[in-house]
């Protein structure tokens, strides 16, 4: 298992570096966005703009190291056929996908981490005041939130055994997800009743119950509902991922050829 | 090694009728037709057998080859290549099978193909030693050497090809599925790729499973075919034997100095007559007789004799399909 990966990471590391300007402007351009609602709730409020850029900064990082493209990926991949390539080899698909992100994560980790170093050194406001545990909350909440994505995304990915242009469907949750999530604005900011909704579904998970952790602004009790409710939705998001492997596999009609 | 029992396979297809107001109404009224793309085939192959496998587009011979590759889920039947069954995805399976398609690719397409062997060699678990040797080796009968480090995207279709049976073939499957390794290939190239096929199987016994629409392929290849149309299976068996029943006659090419002004239905039915050839229609029962008698009552350069086309045997099964099998 473990070679297997090495191998795959190195493959896909390999192939990254075959696409370096397009990994570049994949990376910076995600960042344009919360940049721009950073400047506008900074506007908005700005007694509290240093808390709004520890906000949006650590929004870009955490986005980042919890973004997911898989649905894009398999997508493509179901509807031109190339996915048999995956089906055929005695490794299960997932695995390819869990490399490359792990690959491209890393990077991300590695040009952002000196990035936000270099910044705190100028703005004041991007050196928090976090406790060694707040940290290890931090790191596996968004360890977490990464998983959760992936997964969601894996999900809707397989969907395309079903349906053509699946990304369609992943494009409206992603919509809902830039509220439900904390993107557009910090959830305490959102109408109690939205707020109220996002507990129970699994966006909050994924990106803002991270940054809240670095921010502090939530309970211990909060934080432990928190995690129980990252925990319930992944074990959900595992059990229906397996569902849909099978499944999907019957419905396969291994286009092409 | 492959055991097939009244396999059978339909697709649930959505109809859409061209033009746009039916498009619009094929958003509310969606219109399904049930497609019987493989029915109720029965066969099996024996270790170390190259068969070959016949059929116009669209006959169901892809789709079976899926169903045996386990990529796609029989509706019904029954199905066991080298003891598995394929659907239920066993890694043992899949480590003793490869299926290899002329249209699709395994390599990956932006890195050197290299790349794509040595991920291989991890997901099948190959040993260092052994990956070497079959390494090398393929290395060798398919001259990939100056290949292996340029991305695959800029090789040519038949440089991808060679990588493509390598990437399939270093693990050692006992079984191989190809389909339509030949397709898009120049004269010279398929030739190299049915060379290493034959080669292959006598070295290692593999059992091959091979659909073409290249005669040459088959009829270098293969002993045995199975023909396929409509679905249904119409012939299994001796490759020669249907020959013989098909087309039971052979082609006479006799060049002469000028061509002789005789009644060529005497000997013959005329295909065609060119500058100083004659080409007859002979059955194959009077081929000696008529030969002798060309030789002995003409002046001839030379005689050539023919079995018909592949085409024209293949055309001819599925004219007559029902009387083969």
């Amino acid at each position: 298992m473990f070679r297997k990966y090495i191998a795959l990471i190195r493959m896909k590391y390999v192939e990254m570096l075959a696409y370096r300007l397009a990994t570049i402007v994949w990376m910076t351009g995600a960042m344009v966005q919360p940049l721009i609602t950073m400047v506008v709730w900074t506007n908005i409020y700005p007694s509290q703009s240093n808390s709004f850029i520890l906000y949006f900064i650590t929004l870009i990082f955490v986005e980042r190291m919890t973004s997911a493209w898989d649905v894009w990926e398999l997508d493509r991949e179901i509807r031109e056929g190339t996915f048999s390539n995956y089906i055929l080899r005695p490794f299960h698909p997932i695995h390819w996908a869990i490399a490359e992100n792990i690959v491209y994560k890393v990077l991300f980790l590695i040009v952002l981490l000196p990035i936000w170093g270099v910044l705190a050194v100028f703005v004041p406001a991007l050196r928090p005041d976090v406790s060694g545990w707040q940290f290890v909350l931090f790191v596996t909440a968004l360890f977490l939130g990464a998983t959760l994505r992936f997964m969601f995304s894996y999900i809707c990915g397989l969907l395309g055994f079903w349906v053509t242009k699946v990304t369609a469907i992943y494009g409206m949750f992603e919509v809902v997800s830039l509220f439900l999530s904390g993107r557009i604005a910090p959830l305490s900011l959102l109408p109690p009743i939205l707020k109220q909704i996002s507990m129970y579904l699994p966006f909050r998970y994924m990106i803002g119950f991270p940054i809240d952790i670095v921010m502090g602004t939530m309970t211990r009790v909060e934080i432990g509902y928190g995690f129980f409710g990252a925990m319930a939705w992944a074990i959900i998001f595992i059990s229906v991922l397996r569902w849909l492997w099978k499944a999907g596999l019957k419905k396969n009609q291994a286009v092409g050829g | 090694m492959i055991h097939v029992q009244h396999l059978s396979k339909s697709f649930r297809v959505h109809v859409r009728q061209a033009g746009w107001f039916d498009a619009v109404r094929s958003l509310f009224k969606r219109e399904y037709r049930i497609v019987e793309a493989v029915k109720d085939i029965s066969f099996s192959i024996q270790p170390g057998e190259i068969v070959g496998f016949l059929g116009p587009n669209g006959a169901g011979k892809t789709t079976t080859m899926k169903m045996l590759a386990g990529l796609l889920h029989p509706t019904s039947g029954e199905i066991t290549v080298g003891g598995f069954v394929p659907f239920e995805q066993k890694a043992e399976f899949k480590k003793m099978m490869s299926l290899v398609m002329g249209q699709k690719s395994q390599l990956i397409w932006d890195i050197p193909p290299m790349e794509t062997f040595l991920v291989n060699k991890a997901i099948y678990e190959i040993d260092d030693r052994v990956f070497r040797q079959t390494l090398d080796e393929l290395v060798e009968l398919l001259e990939l050497q100056p290949l292996l480090t340029k991305p695959t995207r800029s090789l040519s279709l038949g440089q991808r090809m060679r990588c493509e049976l390598a990437a399939a073939l270093l693990h050692r499957p006992a079984i191989l599925f190809l389909d339509e390794p030949t397709i898009g290939l120049d004269v010279h190239t398929q030739e190299k790729v049915r060379r290493f096929i034959a080669q292959y199987n006598r070295e290692h016994q593999t059992t091959i499973l091979l659909t073409s629409h290249y005669m040459g392929d088959v009829t270098a290849l293969c002993d045995r075919v199975l023909i396929i149309n409509y679905g249904t299976l119409m012939y299994d068996g001796d490759l020669k034997v249907l020959t013989e029943t098909l087309t039971p006659y052979k082609l006479l090419e006799i060049h002469f100095p000028s061509v002789p002004d005789v009644s060529w239905d005497d000997y013959g039915e005329l295909v065609a007559v060119e500058e100083g050839k004659v080409t007859l229609r002979v059955p194959r029962e009077q081929v000696p007789e008529v030969s002798s008698q060309f030789l002995r009552n003409f002046q001839v350069y030379d005689l050539n004799i023919q079995d018909p086309p592949m085409e024209e045997v293949i055309k001819r099964a599925f004219q007559e399909g029902a009387h083969v099998s």
